[in-house]
């Protein structure tokens, strides 16, 4: 197994067994889906949102030249200026250049899941700016050295306790385990950061290709202030999130706020188009867009899973799946953690080293019914499982188990000896008192689950008995 | 910037273009009606500010909106006022001189310190109880920076849903004229701690809409 | 007398024979001949889901070849059944016999669902004087839709108390070849799935598939919890008649 495969191992081992872990994971997915039970009430017909969103995603994914040269030419128009990237590499580097050129000392950034995905605080790190994250969750992440622990809510895994702890350290605040006073310190230190960084970075949740502008989503007033206040604005965004028309948004914005917090519509759904215009009031004098290849053009290739690109990161998938819900964001060790991460990691990241993640999954399918675009997550588990063994990267060992398996399976009549067989192996074995033991073939089930009981006669003895054989 | 300075744009578009010369297939279902149609808007746009607190007065005329401004305001703490360069809002000056200083749009962003915000509005959203403004509403600062913003508003100004939104921000330019636009809906907020609903994260703590019917 | 097929998938014919044998007694109880093809072995499925479709592809044909002349097939997995019933036509696209894959998984029925939905059944005269909770098996639930049909059976079995399950509709944690790869995950989901069933006060907890109830029968006697596990078709095998002995509760001796 790769490396990150054995980390994968450690940590979902570590995690899987922290109680308290579980329980705050629990709480805060119970919580979730209470709020988007109440949420999708008032929708006369939950199935026509998706159907919707679908058809919007499909429309813009599927004619994706089309709408990102619609909207790169209207972000020129008013002045903007847009750069694509290949690699998560190309991407740091414009953006460091910009930095550079206007001699960028600090940076305020909005939740972008695409600047984790390219790393790129760390990269303007390096050049010595100051990069400040300022969704909250974000932020406490960031002070704990943590990638987000969750797409939308980055800091799930940590109670009031260890936030009071945190800004008790690192920001010289008085303990409190009153919430709105933690809300109130990182608010009061954010502030300044707003005011004196000279760069904004977002992320945006949809780019319109009329409008020729992008959306961002937030209930703080963060992504506003961090588009709003700086003299330069860099959007960051994966090619995929283009979206034909503005109209679309009156479908896409309430559904991704259901799905996402279980809001009816979220806070703030932000449209920018450019820097500040001759006559208004404020806004940025420049305004990059950065859009992001990184993998993603060849997803588009595959037909197969292409529509894993209509995803709109609004996380159901993740709180919906059983194996995020005990092993929690971290052990995934990916920047998409959940169901959608087991299906795009592997494939940006390569099955040579990020396999695992697609088998790491009981296929229970509990993300595709949540899935507000009907991706059909579940099944691209599947591909790319079966896309995996192709490139060879598994076990001699395994492959041969599993040619022996359909060996067996190819004659009744093997089937019949083997089973027995092995039915009255484990009956010996088990008798002997050394079930679960490391001299139990069946330990791999063993060590953590009773063995069933060997029956000595199958299914087929049993009715041969009763019927006669024919 | 010139494509030469961009090698990667024209391999992304080559790729993709090869791409979708096949599409893929399409999720067929049927597409009804996301929303029952919204009855009476102005019932349900208080209805929707109520759920997701803004707090929400409805005025007849110019004299009691200039009352229900200057009543939020003598419960502002002291420091600076700043307001929207509009005629509506020059017309309704008396509620605001209360003594404190006050800054209009046209002579700048309002100061970080500013306790609250006037402005108008593109449009208001019966269906989420949602007020639309752009940048021409006093400029981005003006609608996010103060613990407090003030939006006064028209009846003509509210319609049903986000469909007919959409409708009025196409007929009326309002994506192309301005290059900032944001939907509000309720004052900020955060539930990143224990999923614990907190208001006023970055955001305005208090959203109070200002709507007249007549005059 | 109308006429099913069997399909017993591999773990059940090995391990839980006497599941099978319930769904034999029920099916000729409410009137069924009832065949079992004995050429069958494995659907595919362990092959499949862990990527492996070259070997499942040949498991695949021959399972078409085996039922290609049944006129219903009945199996007591939602599993398996939508191996057959859902999978088949992707696994099998291309090949000459997907057409006949794809008519064949029309007339596969997991058993409750063919019990109310075909048979019209939902009285097969059962009784089980206990407290009984339902999970909800992931593929008979969302690639099947499996949710009123074992409750409406189990609703009209004398006796028998039906309780909710906490998050009844969450995975057990079973997943197959997932349940010993990953087995720690694996054993984290069952625990949760076990602290359910307890709250849930039942003494059974029953689902339409034997592999979910075999891998939640080994946590809860590691947990040494009281309460059990047993198939959905051994309930309704059980009557009140004193000759009718249950089979072990569907369960092997222990």
């Amino acid at each position: 197994m790769s490396t990150a495969g054995q980390e994968f191992l450690r940590k979902a081992a570590e995690k899987s067994s922290d109680l308290v872990h579980r329980g705050i994971v629990r709480w805060n997915i119970d919580q979730y889906d209470t709020g988007v039970g109440k949420g999708k009430t008032r929708f006369a017909d939950w199935s026509a949102a998706r159907q919707r969103c679908h058809d919007i995603k499909w429309e813009g994914v599927n004619h994706l030249d089309k709408y990102l040269l619609q909207f790169e030419q209207k972000v020129k128009e008013n002045g903007g200026h847009v750069f694509w990237a290949e690699t998560g590499e190309e991407a740091r580097q414009y953006i460091c250049d910009v930095a550079a050129r206007h001699g960028v000392k600090k940076v305020v950034k909005s939740k972008s899941m695409v600047s984790e995905e390219i790393h790129l605080a760390q990269a303007m790190e390096k050049m010595g700016i100051e990069v400040v994250e300022t969704d909250l969750g974000e932020f406490i992440v960031q002070l704990r050295n943590e990638p987000p622990y969750h797409i939308v809510t980055p800091a799930m895994h940590l109670n009031r306790q260890q936030v009071s702890k945190l800004f008790h350290e690192k920001l010289g605040a008085a303990e409190t385990l009153d919430p709105p006073e933690l809300v109130a310190i990182a608010r009061r230190w954010l502030r300044k950061d707003f005011f004196s960084a000279e760069m904004g970075i977002s992320g945006a949740n949809f780019i319109i290709a009329d409008a020729g502008m992008l959306t961002i989503t937030t209930n703080e007033g963060n992504g506003r202030l961090s588009t709003s206040v700086p003299r330069i604005h860099v959007a960051l965004t994966g090619i995929e999130k283009v979206i034909p028309r503005l109209q679309d948004l009156a479908t896409l914005w309430p559904t991704l706020a259901t799905t996402g917090t279980g809001q009816p519509i979220t806070c703030y759904n932000t449209l920018m188009g450019g820097a500040r215009r001759a006559g208004e009031v404020d806004g940025p004098e420049e305004f990059h867009v950065v859009l992001v290849d990184n993998g993603r053009s060849e997803l588009l290739a595959d037909l197969e899973q292409r529509e894993v690109l209509h995803c709109i990161r609004c996380g159901a998938c993740i709180n919906a799946c059983p194996v995020f819900r005990n092993i929690g964001g971290h052990a995934y060790g990916v920047t998409y953690p959940g169901p959608i991460g087991s299906v795009l990691e592997p494939r940006l990241l390569g099955f040579k080293e990020y396999q695992h993640l697609s088998f790491a999954s009981s296929l229970c399918g509990a993300c595709t019914d949540v899935c507000p675009v009907h991706i059909e997550l579940h099944h691209h588990l599947l591909h790319n499982r079966r896309n995996a063994i192709h490139e060879g990267t598994h076990s001699a060992s395994e492959r041969l188990g599993i040619k022996l398996f359909r060996w067996m399976m190819m004659s009744a009549r093997r089937f019949r000896f083997f089973g027995w067989l092995g039915r009255m192996a484990l009956r010996v074995i088990h008798g002997m008192g050394l079930e679960g033991t490391v001299l139990d073939p069946m330990r791999p089930w063993t060590k953590d689950r009773a063995a069933p009981a060997m029956p000595r006669e199958s299914f087929r003895d049993l009715w041969r008995k009763q019927n006669g054989v024919r | 910037m010139a494509s030469a300075d961009n090698p990667s744009r024209e391999r992304i578009l080559g790729r993709i273009r090869a791409a979708v010369q096949t599409t893929a297939p399409h999720h067929d279902g049927p597409a009804g009606q996301m929303f029952a149609p919204v009855t009476d808007p102005l019932e349900r746009f208080q209805k929707e500010c109520a759920a997701n607190i803004t707090e929400c007065t409805v005025t007849a005329d110019t004299a009691a909106s200039a009352a229900a401004i200057a009543n939020v305001l003598a419960s502002v703490p002291p420091g600076e006022i700043f307001a929207q360069d509009a005629p509506e809002l020059r017309a309704l000056v008396s509620a605001f001189k209360d003594g404190r200083p006050l800054r209009w749009s046209s002579e700048g962003p309002p100061n970080e310190a500013s306790q609250a915000t006037i402005t108008l509005c593109e449009a208001l959203v019966a269906q989420t109880g949602s007020v639309l403004v752009s940048s021409a509403n006093g400029g981005r600062q003006a609608t996010v920076i103060a613990p407090v913003h003030i939006v006064f508003a028209k009846l003509n100004q509210l319609v049903p849903d986000l469909e007919a939104v959409f409708a009025r921000v196409y007929e009326r330019g309002i994506a192309s004229k301005n290059s900032y636009v944001c939907l509000i809906t309720g004052s900020s907020r955060t539930a990143d701690i224990e999923k614990i609903l907190i208001m006023g994260a970055h955001g305005p703590r208090r959203l109070i809409v200002v709507l007249q019917t007549g005059g | 007398m109308p006429k099913v097929s069997l399909f017993i998938p591999c773990f059940v014919d090995q391990l839980n024979p006497q599941v099978g044998m319930d769904v034999v007694r029920v099916l000729r109880r409410i009137g069924y001949e009832v065949d079992f093809p004995e050429a069958q072995t494995c659907c595919g499925q362990p092959a499949f889901n862990t990527g492996y479709w070259d070997e499942a592809r040949p498991l695949a044909e021959r399972f078409v070849r085996v039922f290609g002349s049944a006129e219903v097939v009945v199996s007591p997995s939602g599993s398996c059944t939508t191996m057959v019933k859902s999978f088949y036509p992707e696994l099998l696209a291309g090949t000459p016999l997907h057409d006949d894959a794809v008519k064949l998984g029309e007339r596969v029925y997991e058993f409750t669902q063919f019990l109310v939905k075909v048979a019209k059944v939902t009285d097969v005269g059962a009784s089980f004087p206990h407290k009984v909770t339902v999970h909800d098996s992931c593929h008979g639930l969302r690639e099947l839709h499996i949710k009123q049909e074992p409750r409406e059976l189990l609703k009209n079995v004398r006796g028998l108390e039906l309780v909710d399950l906490p998050y009844g509709e969450e995975c057990c944690g079973f997943g197959g070849a997932f349940s010993v790869k990953y087995a720690m995950i694996s054993a984290a989901m069952g625990d949760t799935k076990a602290g359910n069933i307890e709250k849930s006060g039942a003494e059974y907890v029953t689902a339409a598939d034997p592999s979910c109830l075999m891998h939640i029968e080994g946590i809860l006697r590691r947990k040494k919890s009281n309460a059990r596990t047993i198939h959905v078709a051994s309930i309704l095998a059980q009557t009140a008649a004193a000759g009718e002995k249950a089979s072990a509760a569907g369960r092997g001796p222990r």
